[in-house]
């Protein structure tokens, strides 16, 4: 179960430079990976393009053997289905803690009763029955944070991207998405790419490091 | 007094219909461009410059189509309420349609991604967008709402103004003006501002009472 970018080339409309120029990469199962650079040179846009939410203009995706952007829209749906990117700054929807959470569920089926249970089980487990009765509107940043990350994990993705998921967040809940992301490196079996620019997050987490500079990946550590 | 409420609930119905009919079409249209479509950059200025057309050239144009002699007069719609119902529709599509352009646009910037990357498909996403831009939604419903109930050229022409059928408020205010009972129009003037403000305070709290 691997992503290949296969010679991608990406810019977006407007923009009279390449952000990514031919960019081949293999990622492979139950890994993970940590994406380093400096703000601006197209760590998200890269992550975005593994997660399938960017076309690219010249190359190709390869998901599971499958050039992704050639099938057919029905059978690419079961694929998105298997990769999940969390948003740099937390997106979460109107609503509770729980509904959040248990919405990826929601629409893969899950009966809304039974995603709501399996989400307060899932808060229950990592000690944070707290955030079970609040609407998202009064969360802190931090928490906000956990939640998407959750919200990710209870889909149970093969590909789980985070796109720099501690740069707004306060000391407390960094330690805490650490352990999360640690606890997930260890037994879930999910491939994790990880934006960053800070090194020791990085070598703390990585089975590989990959540096972008001048719209490709530079180095592989 | 009986027959002004009659007539207020006619011209809440009708305006009503009318707005209804207007965001079936509109809102899947508004997704359909919010999410990128070329056809948005012409679309929507064109659909901003309609907002100003006089409501008595759609009335005079309807009223052509639906005239017994006209292309549609065999539907025999022209001089009922329908034909009211039909012409606010289109009054009030491009004004809504602007707005909620404008309101799933950045709905779709904030929530569109998010929807895809957790595995939504394209019915999933579109009832995902719809929950998140309701308030937006209801705002436009609203405008399109007021826009409707005030116009009197479609009414006019196409309703004909008949007592007991097509009699609507503004149509009812016209008719008193014109034989000088101007503490009648007054009256129904005022009835269709309260009626205005009265809808216009329910959708706030209905937001409230849901959380929006």
């Amino acid at each position: 179960m691997t992503i290949e970018l296969r010679n991608v080339w990406f810019t977006y409309p407007g923009l009279k430079r390449w952000v990514l120029r031919n960019v081949s990469y293999v990622f492979n199962d139950s890994r993970t990976y940590v994406i380093l650079g400096p703000n601006g040179v197209g760590k998200t846009t890269l992550m975005k393009l593994v997660a399938l939410l960017y076309r690219p203009n010249r190359g190709s995706i390869i998901t599971w053997g499958y050039d992704y952007w050639r099938l057919p829209k029905d059978k690419r749906l079961s694929i998105r289905r298997k990769i999940v990117y969390v948003h740099e700054k937390p997106i979460l929807l109107k609503g509770d803690v729980p509904y959040n959470i248990a919405f990826g569920l929601i629409i893969r089926g899950v009966k809304h009763d039974e995603a709501l249970s399996e989400a307060l089980r899932i808060l229950k487990d990592l000690n944070l029955n707290y955030l079970a009765t609040r609407n998202t509107l009064t969360l802190s940043m931090g928490e906000a944070q956990l939640i998407s990350i959750i919200r990710a994990i209870i889909i149970k993705p093969k590909f789980l991207l985070l796109d720099e998921p501690l740069a707004h967040i306060d000391i407390d809940k960094r330690e805490a998405i650490l352990n999360m992301l640690r606890m997930l490196r260890r037994g879930y079996g999910i491939t994790l790419l990880i934006s960053t620019h800070d090194v020791s997050v990085a070598k703390m987490l990585a089975d590989e490091i990959l540096v972008i500079k001048g719209g490709t990946i530079s180095k592989i550590g | 007094m009986n027959e002004a409420f009659e007539i207020t609930i006619r011209s809440i119905c009708i305006s009503g219909l009318a707005t209804l009919l207007s965001l079936t079409a509109s809102i899947p249209l508004a997704y359909y461009l919010s999410k990128g479509s070329k056809a948005a950059k012409i679309l929507i200025p064109t659909f901003e410059a309609l907002i100003g057309v006089p409501t008595v050239f759609i009335g005079l144009l309807l009223y052509m189509l639906l005239s017994i002699r006209g292309p549609l007069g065999f539907l025999r719609l022209l001089y009922t309420p329908y034909a009211i119902i039909i012409g606010e529709s289109i009054l009030i599509f491009p004004l809504i349609t602007a707005i909620l352009y404008r309101v799933m646009h950045s709905t779709w910037a904030t929530y569109g991604e998010l929807a895809v990357t957790l595995g939504a498909s394209d019915e999933q996403a579109l009832i995902l967008m719809i929950k998140q831009a309701l308030p937006g939604i209801i705002a436009a419903a609203i405008m399109g709402f007021s826009r409707a109930i005030g116009e009197l050229g479609i009414a006019l022409l196409v309703g004909g103004n008949i007592r007991g059928y097509t009699r609507v408020l503004t149509t009812a205010i016209a008719l008193e003006v014109s034989k000088g009972s101007f503490e009648a129009a007054l009256t129904l003037g005022l009835i269709l501002i309260a009626t205005v403000l009265s809808f216009s305070a329910l959708s706030r709290i209905i937001e409230r009472w849901y959380g929006l």
